[in-house]
């Protein structure tokens, strides 16, 4: 009963909402409205498991008095912090939550992915090498979609933005079709099998 | 160390340093570099140029980017905000990203400030609530999409600065889907398939997108089939859109993408200069490890070392 409850009502939903999606008719649409509200009631949820979870690993780090134990506590701080500011004293344009997140959180994260440009184009130098024939295809359009898609592509050759307009719109899009069609087949699959109760980890990884 | 040997060597810490200098050197030196305006963005623009003000209906704006990817995504909402505002269309903004409410709001006040600095008039002006409207963030991203095509305000009964969404007069007349002429996605991420896949294949909305340079060859199959209407393709894509506004009148000046598409031109020529010398250096050192051990050691001129 532990088991076959859950599947059962796994079945039952998955159907429903499969056959809602073709019938266009009112008492479907109210259905489908009320189920879209409990989703959207049943997400919020992960905000709080998040937190928790969060919250768990860096205590856990604080207590064991690691090196890194101060990174934790200022984590914890920030969140707390945050979360306090942003209740009690507003969220708007002129608060100080929004202060402190366009003038500290945002420089920060900005500064977080600039670091990548440095580590990319380290790593572009040292690995981009024509080792072979197909390596060589790869960096021969690497370099016609790089300067293709700059402004200077169109001043070095008109031809330039064109082709590296058709390698994103001919072999490019070839690809990602292939993955695109790959991918919504797995889902369908995926969600068959959890449909029809082959796929059972949602249940806690037993059987 | 002979100088082709020397150029599979450079030392990291001096192309950090090139970096560096290429990266600033356009915000010391002026110049300018012509765009050339890549299709699927003119017709975004094109789209929203040729929008009715009268029609009542709203273009809806999903912020949902994160102060990370902020220097390409930012430009285009202030952009998209300012041609909309210029042209009277009424906008709402919503995000599904917890990250993006903040530069949401950023993005709609200094478009909002910069408008109203130099109205007449209150017609003039854009006033919120009246017309532009920012709901908020909303987790359950796909059942929201889903329950926005039936009523927005079901999904967001109150407003960022916790109106009762229906109390405001924009909102008086945007229901649902219906009533929006085109939602533009500003991402970073996935989030542009979940509208195609929810509120484009149901409720038939139309779409464009805003998406970082990497995310965007993903989205190339939905231009060509007419499921996005338009896309802003990464930095100089933002940079295109400024010109395009600034070719038709909308502003004097173009913005923040311009200057940085300068950096990131230069930038690209660093790299792509670095690969070349790279790719010199290693077919020259190659050649003359060929030759070197010819004879005498068969299993490294084979490129294996036993």
């Amino acid at each position: 009963m532990k088991r076959k409850l859950p599947l059962g009502l796994c079945l039952l939903m998955g159907l429903l909402m499969m056959g809602q999606f073709f019938i266009p008719h009112p008492v479907s649409t109210k259905f489908n409205t009320l189920i879209n509200k409990w989703v959207i009631v049943i997400s919020a949820f992960a905000l709080v498991l998040g937190i928790g979870n969060l919250s768990r690993h860096h205590i856990q780090i604080i207590q064991r008095s690691g090196p890194n134990r101060f990174y934790s506590l200022v984590t914890l701080l920030s969140m707390l912090g945050m979360a306090i500011i942003g209740i009690f004293f507003g969220i708007d344009e002129k608060s100080l939550y929004q202060k402190i997140f366009i003038h500290i959180l945002t420089p920060l994260g900005a500064t977080m992915f600039a670091l990548l440009a440095y580590y990319m184009s380290s790593a572009a130098y040292r690995a981009f090498r024509a080792r072979s024939i197909e390596a060589g295809l790869l960096l021969g359009s690497a370099f016609v979609v790089m300067i293709g898609f700059m402004p200077i592509g169109q001043l070095i050759h008109p031809i330039i933005p064109g082709l590296a307009e058709w390698l994103m719109k001919v072999p490019n899009m070839a690809s990602q079709r292939g993955i695109l069609f790959g991918v919504a087949f797995g889902a369908v699959a995926t969600a068959l099998k959890i449909i029809l109760g082959i796929e059972r980890s949602w249940l806690g990884g037993r059987d | 160390m002979d100088l082709f040997s020397g150029f599979t060597r450079i030392d990291r810490r001096l192309i950090y340093l090139l970096l560096t200098l290429f990266v600033i050197l356009p915000f010391f030196v002026k110049f300018r570099i012509p765009q050339n305006i890549m299709p699927q963005t003119k017709n975004l623009f094109e789209f929203i140029e040729n929008l009715n003000p009268t029609s009542e209906k709203a273009v809806l704006l999903s912020i949902d980017y994160t102060p990370q990817t902020m220097p390409e995504c930012h430009p285009m909402a202030l952009s998209l905000l300012t041609h909309c505002f210029k042209k009277k269309i009424p906008v709402i903004g919503v995000s599904f990203d917890p990250q993006a409410p903040g530069l949401a709001i950023e993005a709609f006040n200094w478009v909002a400030n910069k408008i109203n600095s130099i109205a007449r008039s209150s017609s003039d002006s854009i006033i919120y609530g009246r017309d532009y409207v920012y709901l908020g963030w909303k987790s359950g991203r796909i059942a929201a999409l889903l329950e926005m095509g039936e009523k927005i305000s079901n999904v967001f009964p109150k407003d960022y600065y916790n109106n009762y969404t229906d109390s405001l007069s924009l909102m008086k007349k945007i229901k649902n889907y219906r009533d929006i002429s085109i939602a533009i996605i500003l991402a970073a991420a996935d989030y542009p398939q979940e509208w195609l896949m929810y509120a484009q294949a149901r409720h038939g909305l139309k779409l464009g997108a805003g998406l970082t340079a990497v995310m965007a060859p993903k989205y190339y199959p939905f231009l060509q089939t007419g499921q996005l209407s338009g896309m802003i393709s990464g930095m100089k894509g933002a940079a295109e859109y400024e010109n395009l506004l600034l070719r038709y009148g909308y502003t004097e000046t173009t913005g923040k993408a311009e200057i940085g598409m300068n950096s990131q031109t230069l930038v690209h020529l660093l790299i792509i200069g670095l690969i070349i010398i790279g790719n010199v250096g290693y077919l020259a050192t190659k050649k003359k490890d060929k030759k070197m051990f010819k004879g005498t050691q068969p299993s490294r001129q084979k490129g294996r070392i036993s």
